[in-house]
């Protein structure tokens, strides 16, 4: 490894920390770290998950859940990794390091030094979460294992994230360089297929049956020929995790350190693969170059226009602008229309299947839906940053606009909270239709219904608090909070992703507290008289407080925005 | 017109400009110089609303900034050194955007014209990605001038742009203050700055050594008389340094 890149990670590293160090000398940063200590000490050590050993689940049964927890995130890296994080470099590195005299080989090496400074702070949280009635094994082996399993998950990320880029920059071309790769891959996710509809139907019969009939038909799955090779890898990649005991540990950390080498060998085998697939890509381009005066690539024009539909016009509430602004940058190479029309055939299409046979692939789609429809909930705020966490780092600019602080602050998280809102809608809608010919179903279709619209009068509501809390940290204290489009993500940055979310949830719910206190006066009062319709003014007795809430906050944040100055807030990011 | 008033501002304990006055009337352009930290950026960031002074007043077409912002940024136009753009807007689409925030009813007859003055009509669906960084610059400055401020503050305007574009922008600006704008124009460039600035502001150390025409400036040096603006800056900033 490069000396220069060590002093560079390391230097970096030491010097943002104690920067991030110095903004406790104000008071708002020391009392968000008391604060964030507490939070730790009561979520992390007081109330840690009682391990599934505990509760009578046998150590197999734990290592298989784990291997396919990996699994999943695996295949999730796979079909949905995000390039632009797994492979970004800042615009200094980019300047410095590939200009200068540096081979590839050390640039992947540097990145993945650079990952190490997030899974090591991971494999610390990880090892607390995990430390609980796990007397047999030390703090310190444990810390080692899940360090183990974070690199070698973080190396397939990586080499996934290559594999799809250079397959989406060289396309065919690029094909023979990485045949094995995509040959492993494609084999992996067939037998994953097979071993899912094959094992689907006992699994789903045994839910009903309680949690342990559940587990059974899932370990009984699991023991397949097909199943169990599939798993192999990763069983090892998580068994010294699991074990209970030293000498479990140690036999177990051979296999695991091998995976974590043939991932290495993996990663850093890309530089000659790499280097080809880019010198064929060069010479595609260069023939593909059909305008020689403007260097226009074929079949690539470089302008596009607004959709009619998205035209901003120029009378109206200032704050609009910034609203559409956003929700272009949320839309804007994204196939909308595209997904629109996918979203009403598929609708449609479940909406028909419900009534026929016994509309089992409708409900399941329907199950899923729904559960994306609570994912979008609860992870959505994180992923979709089209708001002051991106536009803080041009502050200069928003400063300078002819608008008030709260202005700003409400447009900004609006924008985000509308795509957020659309998207939980379609889901649910997708949910409701998937379930329309379901007479058995309870709630009955007249409740379904009307859960469906109360969503679409609460949703933009959690939705505008969710995101709000987001911009809130961003702008209490832009020196702890990632801005820009990327954030830390990935599995090596699970542990962080989990308390930020924890943390939103226990903020989220102390808002909600007094909006349902109130409805649920209102509902309770109104019941003897009324019945269920007594929802009718409850709902919107709640939903008048959430906006409340809403707006004396965002008027606050507007002050706090009106008052921060970007050369000294915004400097570490 | 920009009037500003006894303005300080101290980042910690470190004074970065004190007790600056002056005042910019319409068409007037004012250059503002003087050597790396003088606190020019610091002046500009503050009457652009960026930054809130520590102490003192600054006045935009008659509207008091720190009392009544957003009247007072209606009336201004902000270009920093380095262009800001929004990635996933098109050219066209930040004229849009500019033109709702500052409520510019006839927004569509104007972006075309802007266009055309910065070079940029063809490439009004671009991303700013697809963009060099003179046509950045450009768009920057499109931008500011959309709503025909009263007021422009420029942060080395010319930085990026090719030796057209430079001349049709000293023209833009010098047209706009003869339609009636008050201009600040921060450069390095002093050439520039003597060229179409009708007076001059000295900062050093974050005061005010000088204000007025080249002329004026020099009219108490007979051993300046006559000689460009680079002499009589350098003169006057290593007077300031011996006096340390």
């Amino acid at each position: 490894m490069n000396a220069a890149f060590r002093y560079l990670v390391w230097r970096s590293a030491r010097n943002r920390v104690a920067r991030q160090l110095r903004q406790l000398r104000q008071p708002r940063y020391l009392a968000a770290l008391v604060l964030g200590l507490g939070y730790l000490w009561i979520v992390v050590l007081q109330q840690r998950p009682t391990s599934l050993a505990s509760v009578g689940v046998e150590a197999g049964l734990v290592e298989l859940l784990a291997a396919l927890a990996v699994l999943g995130a695996v295949l999730w890296s796979w079909l949905f990794g995000a390039e632009r994080r797994a492979l970004g470099f800042t615009p200094a590195e980019v300047t410095f390091l590939f200009s200068g005299p540096v081979t590839r080989r050390e640039l992947i090496g540097f990145k993945l030094l650079k990952t190490q400074l997030v899974i090591l702070l991971n494999a610390i949280l990880w090892t607390v979460v995990l430390s609980h009635d796990r007397a047999g094994l030390s703090t310190w082996l444990r810390a080692v294992s899940v360090w183990v399993l974070l690199t070698t998950l973080s190396l397939h990320r990586l080499s996934a994230t290559f594999v799809r880029t250079s397959l989406r920059e060289q396309g065919w071309h690029g094909l023979p360089h990485r045949a094995a790769s995509l040959l492993v891959v494609t084999v992996v996710l067939a037998a994953a297929g097979w071993s899912i509809a094959e094992a689907a139907p006992a699994i789903a019969a045994s839910w009903s049956r309680g949690i342990a009939e559940f587990l059974g038909a899932l370990r009984d799955a699991a023991h397949g020929t097909v199943p169990r090779a599939l798993l192999y890898p990763f069983a090892l990649a998580v068994r010294p995790v699991t074990a209970g005991t030293p000498a479990e540990w140690l036999s177990a950390m051979g296999p695991a350190l091998t995976v974590l080498a043939l991932h290495y060998v993996w990663v850093i085998r890309w530089d000659a693969a790499f280097e080809e697939a880019a010198a064929e890509a060069s010479l595609r381009r260069a023939a593909a170059l059909t305008d020689p005066r403007t260097g226009r690539i074929a079949g690539r024009p470089v302008s596009r226009s607004t959709p009619q539909l998205l035209r901003l016009k120029p009378e109206g509430w200032p704050g609009g602008a910034i609203v559409w602004k956003n929700f272009l940058a949320a839309v804007r190479f994204r196939r909308v229309r595209g997904g629109a029309i996918a979203l009403g055939l598929a609708g449609v299409l479940l909406a028909v299947l419900s009534f026929y046979g016994e509309g089992t692939l409708a409900e399941l789609a329907g199950w899923f839906t729904l559960t994306w429809a609570g994912v979008v909930l609860v992870v959505g705020p994180q992923w979709v940053r089209n708001d002051l966490r991106n536009d803080l780092l041009m502050l200069d600019l928003l400063r300078a606009y002819p608008l008030r602080g709260s202005t700003v602050v409400g447009a900004e998280v609006m924008a985000s909270a509308s795509v957020l809102t659309a998207l939980q809608l379609s889901l649910l809608l997708l949910t409701f239709l998937a379930f329309l010919g379901n007479e058995t179903l309870e709630p009955g279709l007249a409740a379904r219904g009307a859960l469906l619209l109360g969503a679409v009068v609460c949703l933009p509501l959690l939705n505008f608090h969710n995101v709000l809390i987001q911009n809130g940290a961003a702008l209490l204290f832009p020196a702890w909070v990632q801005l820009g489009p990327s954030r830390a993500g990935g599995v090596e940055a699970l542990g962080q992703s989990m308390l930020l979310i924890i943390g939103s949830a226990v903020l989220l719910s102390a808002i909600l507290l007094l909006p349902l206190a109130a409805g649920s006066v209102v509902f309770l009062a109104l019941r003897p008289h009324l019945g269920l319709w007594s929802l009718i003014p409850a709902v919107p007795a709640a939903a008048g407080l959430l906006a409340l809430e809403g707006a004396v906050t965002v008027r606050w944040l507007g002050r706090v925005f009106e008052r921060t100055e970007p050369g000294a807030a915004l400097a570490v990011n | 017109m920009i009037e500003v008033e006894a303005l300080h501002k101290l980042y910690g304990d470190l004074p970065a400009v004190q007790g600056l006055s002056f005042r910019v009337e319409p068409g007037e352009v004012v250059g503002l110089v003087g050597p790396n930290g003088a606190g020019k950026t610091t002046t500009i960031r503050s009457i652009a609303g960026i930054i809130r002074p520590t102490r003192g007043s600054i006045r935009i077409a008659g509207h008091d900034l720190a009392t009544d912002p957003v009247p007072a940024k209606m009336a201004l136009a902000f270009v920093p050194d380095e262009p800001h753009l929004f990635e996933y807007l098109t050219v066209e689409e930040h004229l849009r955007f500019v033109g709702r925030l500052y409520q510019v009813p006839d927004v569509a007859q104007r972006i075309p014209v802007i266009l055309e003055e910065m070079e940029l009509a063809a490439r009004g669906g671009a991303l700013p990605g697809e963009l060099s960084r003179g046509m950045k610059q450009k768009l920057a400055i499109a931008c500011g001038l959309l709503h025909s401020p009263k007021a422009m503050l420029l942060d080395e305007p010319l930085t990026g742009l090719d030796p057209v574009g430079i001349r049709r922008m000293k023209a833009t600006i010098v047209r706009r203050a003869e339609a009636g704008a008050a201009v600040i124009l921060s450069s390095h460039l002093l050439h520039l700055v003597e060229e179409i600035c009708t007076r001059v502001l000295i900062l050093n150390h974050g005061r005010m050594l000088a204000l007025g025409t080249v002329a004026e400036i020099v009219a108490g040096r007979a051993d300046l008389a006559g000689r460009p603006l680079e002499d009589v800056f350098l003169a006057l900033i290593g007077d300031t340094e011996g006096g340390d």
